[in-house]
Order: C-alpha cells, then sequence, then structure tokens
C-alpha cells in the first residue's frame, strides 16, 4: 500500500529502486504484502515450493488418490478380492440411520464447542486486563492444557467423570443428579464437549489475548474519557476491531469439531454408548480400521474431503478478503 | 514480527525432531544385520500376558542359536488384525500373526497365509494334529487340518468373590440366572456390595454368544457358518436370548450389573473387590491371581432354570504364519511354532496364564501331576469346553467379517441399556445389520 512505502521513506527504511532491493531481485515494495509479492525467476519460486508440494503429494494427493479410488468398490481387506460397486458406498451411506445419527451429532457437537469455546475463551481475554496479580500463572493454566496429549487428557476426563470411581463423578452424584456416561448418551456428548472445549481453549484464548492487545490504547482511552465502562468499550471498540480473529477462530474451530475429535473420543467415549458420540472422523476410523470395511471407510473420508473443501472455499471468499494478511 | 520469530522457532523445533528420528533409525538398522534369521510375531497380549508371553520368547530364542523371535504387541486383537492388514498390503507382514477366533474365516480365505500343517511338513516337523482336545479340533480344523496353530485357548467362566456370598449368608453363586439374580439383589440390599456383577468388555462372547452355545440356541443358520457361506444371523429369533438381555438390562436399571466404562477396566473392578462377579475369559486367572485380595473362586457359567447346558465355545487366539517371507524366515517360524506346540512350553503357558491347554499331551501331563487337584478353578474351563455332545448350536461361530458384525451388535445392545431400544428391536438391528455383513462378505468370496 502506497502509505507503507511513505511510511517508509520518511524513516530512511527500504525506498523503492534502492540497490539492496536490486540485488535480491524482489518487486519494490509498493507492490508489498504477501498476496501480491511474486518473483522475477520461476525455478526460485519453483524450487521454493518444491518441499510443501511434496509434503502435499505423499500426505495429501496420493492419499487422496487413494481413497477416491477405494469409495467405489468393495474390497477383501488383504486386498486379494475386490468388486466395482460402483456409488454403492455413498448410497449404503447415505440410506443408513447411523450414519444420519453421525452426522447429527458431529454438527451438533461443533456447533455446541464453538459456542463455548468463543465464549468462555473471550470472557478469560477480556479478563486478562484486568488482572492485577499473578497474570503469569493466569495465562499459564489456561495454556497449560494445548500442552497435553489429546488421549493422556481424554483418559484423565474419562476417569474423573467414570460413574463408578471417578471424584467429580461422585460429587455430581452427591448433588443428587444422575450421571452416567456410559448409559445415557447426553452425558457422554457433555462429557466429550468440556474435554475439549477443556483442550482448545488455549488454543482461542492466545489468539484473542493477542488481537485484544493490538486494539489501540488511545481509542479506549478515549473512549474512557467520553465515560465508557470496560464492557462498554470492550463492546463498542475492541469486538469490532477484533472481528477478524473471532472469524477466523469460529473457522478453526469448525475445522477442529469436524476432524480433530479422534483422539479425544477414543480415549474418552469410544463413540459409545450405542453410537451416540460416534463423530463422521471416528467413523472413518471405526469402519475402515477396525471392521476392516475399507470401501465404506473411503466412502466416508471422500464425502469427509468434500466438507473439507468446501469449508477451505467458505473460508477464503468470506474472511480471506476482510483480512490483511500484511507482513 | 512476534509471529514471525516465532514461526522460526517451531519451524527449528521441528526439523530437530525430524533429524533426531533419522538418527534413531540409522542406530537402530545394526539391530537387524545379524547373523541369526529374525522375525516378527505380532501379538495381542497386552497387560499381564505380556510378560509371560516375552519370557515363553525369550525361552524359546535361548534355546537355540539360529533363529530369532521378536514379540511385538500391537493392542488387543482387532488392533493387530488391522495393523497386520495394513503391513501385509505394502509387504511388510511379520511372518507370525496372532488373530482371535472370531477372525478365523477371515484369515482362512484371505489368501495371506501359509497353512500351518503344509509348513511343518516342508520344514521336515512330525506333527501330530489329532491330539488337539475336542473343542479345539472341531473349531479350528478343516479338512482335518488346523489351518494355524491353535495356541491361547479360552472359555468364559463365572467369577466370584467367595468372601462377599459367605457375609451374605451364601455357600456359593447360584447353578441358575433365576437363583443368581435373587442372590445378587440380597447381597445389594444387605449392603455386601454395591456392585453384583462387573460386566466385560468381552460380554458379548462371554454372555450372549456362549449363552446362545450352552443354552443349545441358534446364533446363524447353517450350523452357525460352519456349513458355507450363505450363513444367515437368527440369534434375534431366540427368546431365550432376548430374555437374557432384558434381564442384564434390568440388572443394569437397578444398579446390579456394572459397566466399568472408559478409564477403567473391567478386571480392575472386581480384582479390587469392588464387584462380587464377573464374566470373563478363564485367562482371567493370570490376572486374579496375581491381584486379588480376597477368597475368589471360578465356576460354570450359570443356566436357565430347566435347561441342560451345553459346552461353551472357544475364544482366544491362534498363530496363523503369512504369505510372503523367505525360505529362512518360514524356517524360523516352523521352529518357533514347533517350540510352543510342544507340551513343556504348553503346560508352562498353561499354567502361567490360565489358557485351556490345546493338546490332549498338555491336559494329561497337568492331570498326572495333580495341578487341577491343586487349582480346581483352572479346570473349569475344560470340563465346561467338553461338557456334552457338541451340537452345531454349540461348535462355535465360523463367520466371514465375523468381527464387523461383533461390533455393530455391540453397538445396538448399548442402545438397550441407554433406552434407546427394547431387546428384542435391538437383536433385530443387530441381526439385520450383521446379515449384509455377511452378504457383503459372500458375494465377495463367492469362487
Amino acid at each position: 500500500m502506497p502509505t507503507d512505502v511513505n511510511a517508509m521513506d520518511r524513516d530512511g527504511k527500504l525506498r523503492p529502486g534502492s540497490s539492496v532491493l536490486r540485488k535480491l531481485r524482489l518487486p519494490a515494495a509498493s507492490a508489498s504484502g504477501l498476496k501480491s509479492s511474486h518473483f522475477r525467476r520461476p525455478w526460485v519460486a519453483a524450487g521454493l515450493i518444491a518441499p510443501q508440494l511434496l509434503i502435499l503429494l505423499f500426505f495429501f494427493f496420493i492419499p487422496s488418490w487413494k481413497a477416491l479410488s477405494l469409495s467405489f468398490v468393495q474390497v477383501d481387506p488383504f486386498g486379494g478380492r475386490q468388486i466395482f460397486v460402483g456409488l454403492e458406498n455413498f448410497t449404503s451411506l447415505l440410506s443408513s440411520p447411523e450414519y444420519r445419527a453421525s452426522a447429527w451429532f458431529t454438527l451438533w457437537f461443533t456447533v455446541v464447542q464453538n459456542v463455548a469455546l468463543i465464549s468462555i475463551s473471550l470472557l478469560l481475554a477480556f479478563a486478562t486486563d484486568y488482572i492485577v496479580r499473578c497474570r503469569t500463572v493466569y495465562k499459564s493454566i489456561i495454556l497449560l492444557p494445548y500442552a497435553i496429549a489429546p488421549v493422556i487428557s481424554g483418559v484423565l476426563w474419562a476417569f474423573l467423570f467414570n460413574p463408578a470411581v471417578g471424584p467429580i463423578a461422585q460429587w455430581i452424584h452427591a448433588a443428587g443428579l444422575p450421571w452416567d456416561p456410559n448409559r445415557r448418551p447426553m452425558d457422554a456428548q457433555i462429557l466429550l464437549i468440556v474435554a475439549s472445549v477443556w483442550k482448545y481453549i488455549c488454543y482461542n484464548y492466545i489468539f484473542l489475548v493477542a488481537s485484544l492487545l493490538a486494539v489501540p490504547r488511545s481509542l479506549l482511552e478515549a473512549a474512557t474519557l467520553d465515560g465508557a465502562g470496560p464492557v462498554r468499550r470492550f463492546f463498542t471498540i475492541s469486538m469490532p476491531l477484533i472481528a477478524p480473529t473471532l472469524l477466523f477462530l469460529v473457522v478453526m474451530n469448525f475445522v477442529h469439531g469436524l476432524f480433530e475429535t479422534f483422539g479425544i473420543i477414543d480415549a474418552v467415549t469410544r463413540g459409545g454408548p450405542g453410537g451416540s458420540t460416534n463423530s463422521l472422523v471416528y467413523k472413518v476410523y471405526q469402519d475402515g480400521f477396525v471392521m476392516l470395511d475399507l470401501g465404506s471407510s473411503a466412502a466416508q473420508s471422500v464425502i469427509l474431503m468434500g466438507i473439507a473443501i468446501l469449508f477451505t472455499i467458505l473460508q477464503f471468499r468470506g474472511i480471506g478478503r476482510k483480512v490483511n494478511y500484511q507482513v | 514480527m512476534f509471529q514471525n520469530s516465532k514461526n522460526r522457532h517451531w519451524l527449528s523445533a521441528g526439523s530437530r525432531t525430524i533429524g533426531l528420528g533419522m538418527l534413531a533409525a540409522v542406530m537402530a538398522l545394526p539391530a537387524s544385520a545379524q547373523e541369526r534369521v529374525q522375525i516378527e510375531w505380532w501379538n495381542a497380549m497386552g497387560g499381564r500376558l505380556e510378560e509371560i508371553a516375552n519370557k515363553m520368547v525369550s525361552d524359546f530364542n535361548a534355546s537355540q542359536d539360529k533363529y530369532e523371535v521378536v514379540s511385538v504387541l500391537k493392542g488387543n486383537y482387532e488392533e493387530t488384525m488391522a495393523a497386520m492388514v495394513s503391513a501385509y498390503r505394502v509387504g511388510e507382514q511379520p511372518a507370525i500373526v496372532q488373530a482371535a477366533e472370531r477372525g478365523f474365516l477371515t484369515m482362512l480365505k484371505s489368501g495371506a497365509v501359509k497353512p500351518v500343517p503344509a509348513l511343518m511338513a516342508e520344514e521336515g516337523y512330525d506333527t501330530d494334529w489329532d491330539n488337539f482336545v475336542a473343542p479345539v479340533a472341531g473349531f479350528y480344523l478343516v479338512d482335518g487340518k488346523p489351518a494355524a496353530l491353535p495356541f491361547n485357548t479360552s472359555t468364559p467362566v463365572f467369577w466370584y468373590n467367595a468372601d462377599q456370598f459367605r457375609e451374605a449368608g451364601f455357600d456359593a453363586p447360584a447353578e441358575t440366572w433365576q437363583e443368581l439374580e435373587t442372590q445378587l439383589y440380597a447381597m445389594k440390599e444387605q449392603g455386601v456390595t454395591d456392585c453384583g456383577m462387573v460386566l466385560n468388555s468381552d460380554f458379548f462372547w462371554g454372555l450372549m454368544e456362549n449363552y446362545a452355545a450352552t443354552h443349545d440356541q441358534q446364533w446363524g443358520t447353517l450350523a452357525n457358518g460352519f456349513g458355507g457361506l450363505g450363513t444367515e444371523f437368527v440369534f434375534n429369533e431366540s427368546e431365550l436370548l432376548t430374555g437374557h438381555l432384558e434381564r442384564m438390562s434390568k440388572w443394569m436399571d437397578d444398579d446390579v450389573l456394572v459397566q466399568a466404562g472408559q478409564g477403567l477396566s473391567p478386571s480392575q473392578l472386581f480384582v479390587s473387590g469392588e464387584c462380587a462377579t464377573w464374566v470373563a475369559s478363564t485367562a482371567a486367572h493370570s490376572a486374579v491371581e496375581n491381584g486379588a485380595e480376597f477368597d475368589w473362586s471360578a465356576t460354570f457359567l450359570p443356566a436357565e432354570e430347566g435347561v441342560e447346558l451345553k459346552n461353551s465355545t472357544i475364544g482366544g487366539g491362534a498363530l496363523w504364519v503369512l504369505e510372503g517371507k523367505s525360505d529362512e524366515e518360514y524356517a524360523a517360524a516352523a521352529a518357533f511354532l514347533d517350540f510352543v506346540a510342544s507340551v513343556p512350553t504348553q503346560v508352562w503357558w498353561s499354567k502361567a496364564t490360565g489358557y485351556v491347554p490345546v493338546t490332549n499331551a498338555a491336559y494329561d501331563a497337568l492331570t498326572e501331576e495333580g495341578y487341577f487337584d491343586a487349582h480346581p478353578t483352572r479346570e473349569v474351563a475344560i470340563l465346561q469346553l467338553n461338557r456334552g455332545e457338541p451340537t452345531d448350536n454349540s461348535r462355535g461361530f465360523r463367520f466371514g467379517n465375523h468381527n464387523q458384525a461383533m461390533q455393530m451388535l455391540v453397538e445396538e445392545v448399548q442402545k438397550v441399556w441407554t433406552g434407546e431400544k427394547d431387546a428384542q428391536e435391538a437383536l433385530d438391528a443387530a441381526a439385520a445389520r450383521g446379515n449384509e455383513v455377511l452378504r457383503q462378505y459372500e458375494r465377495l468370496h463367492a469362487d
């Protein structure tokens, strides 16, 4: 942007056309911003993106191709026998009540988790500014869960809330409330959401604290002078300014909820009771790696891939334009 | 800027990890460059059994200097199977894998196994295939020979805490489900225990399939699948089984039957003295003998009033030799299998674990030694497996992809416990879903 270039000029830093820039063969800062930068020699660019492309080839394109080709066949797990069945894997999935239940659960789980994550971490981030003592301790406690592997934290939650021996389950029982995630699907789902929210809260928190710090002090001070209280300042000044971060987090939380629940479900509920916490991703694992029904599992992952692509498009269209990734 | 430097830091941490991984891989290489022929045995012997299995393998390795077996624990039976299947597809399979009885037909028709009798004959071992105890032979033999070496064979038995039964004024657990119900409810009422019975994680086997077998109820048509791939599940038509599931559900509603749930294993709840009874494999001997600090015992599975029980079915695993290995590796595999099948190993293994001796010779050796007089609970499984004349309903189960149908059954039964379905609806749904699996298997394997 032109304003940046002017600022640089005044500060005596890189000027467009300077010898340094010419040597680097980089475009002048007038074309700054990552989106618009380009290289004059194409092989440099090719060389630089090659490692990433290789990673994509081995961890995305080849597996995707495998999944796609498996989704149209029924196959013996050992690969010895294979029958082409066309769209049968897809049609039987879509007509299966178990798959629909799994899709509903995934959606429900993702939305509730998202709302809980955003509101709790927003509250915590907002409170960070108003904590006077032990701010480091406060931050560390919030950040700690992210350092714990999902399986470990999952086992921990499962144990704490185990109706037979878990201490927290005993408190709930003592309070006269029924609690049994082994028999009450809703309890299992709640437990899973709590465990998952606890796990990802710090991720949301880091981003929100950082973006709240970026809100110009001057604006907040001006509002204070005008007599606005902390809550009013938060909603009228900070909120609109951190909106891009919020949108980014909503998308990320959707991605977590839709695609990254495997570890926690495997540790906390294993998809039970009665398949009530069997998310789409967990079902891919269950059907493919436990039941060895590779055709159906591949069809499910193709559907998931479709959803992921849709999300990526939505993210770039809806949010990418509003957020400027300028360095 | 802040973010930038952070990124760089992560990047360097990442490349360090990769570097370390490569270093570790390089350092691991020389281990395989030894004179002995090394083969892997993938197994599902977790927990207490892991130590015992490792001891057996190191005994084999110490017994000769040509071969070296490496025992690799791959998780439970399903995980071991999944790991082996993925390894097989890329040609990285182990020489020997342990697969559960449930996977018998799947393994047999996989085209990925080398039949053990052929292997043993090629390698010059004279193995007597008629020496297996009857229930093992009845299950594993196809045309008079086993495709795999029957290894760890078990059957569910009824475990109980004798102290708690005495405290409630009972000499021993009742022999019928009806009387047992009275006993367990009485124990709960008297405050002897809060948990009458703990539900084992393989309850579908101990409390359902074996219930059907011992009560001579048909699980699937065509002799439970022994008669061909056209078999269909009909367990939902058994009134006894439906009633049994209703009873379990009622016990659960009344907190007499308890699920351990995630984060806790059912065996912990029995071994710690929390729960009075437990229907589980006889192989639990290794865990119970080692951990229980009360007067425990095991007896036969209960019967419905007025029913004379048949034999129960076997569970556990067999050792399969996989295709695609070199001659030396097969020589090593045969040597290991010969060691495993030998009478001294069988006797030692059975004593250490609680698994049933699979050969008559091993059983006779244990009897002569007076082992069963000193350890009467060890013989319960054998007597139960040999009880009466086996029928088509009690010989065992031979279904393609049975593991898949079993998972569906578990999911549907859980719906009874959550109150979503009644017992009949759940069994109907499980049979219908299971039949789709059977038809899919039949379609793939129709020759």
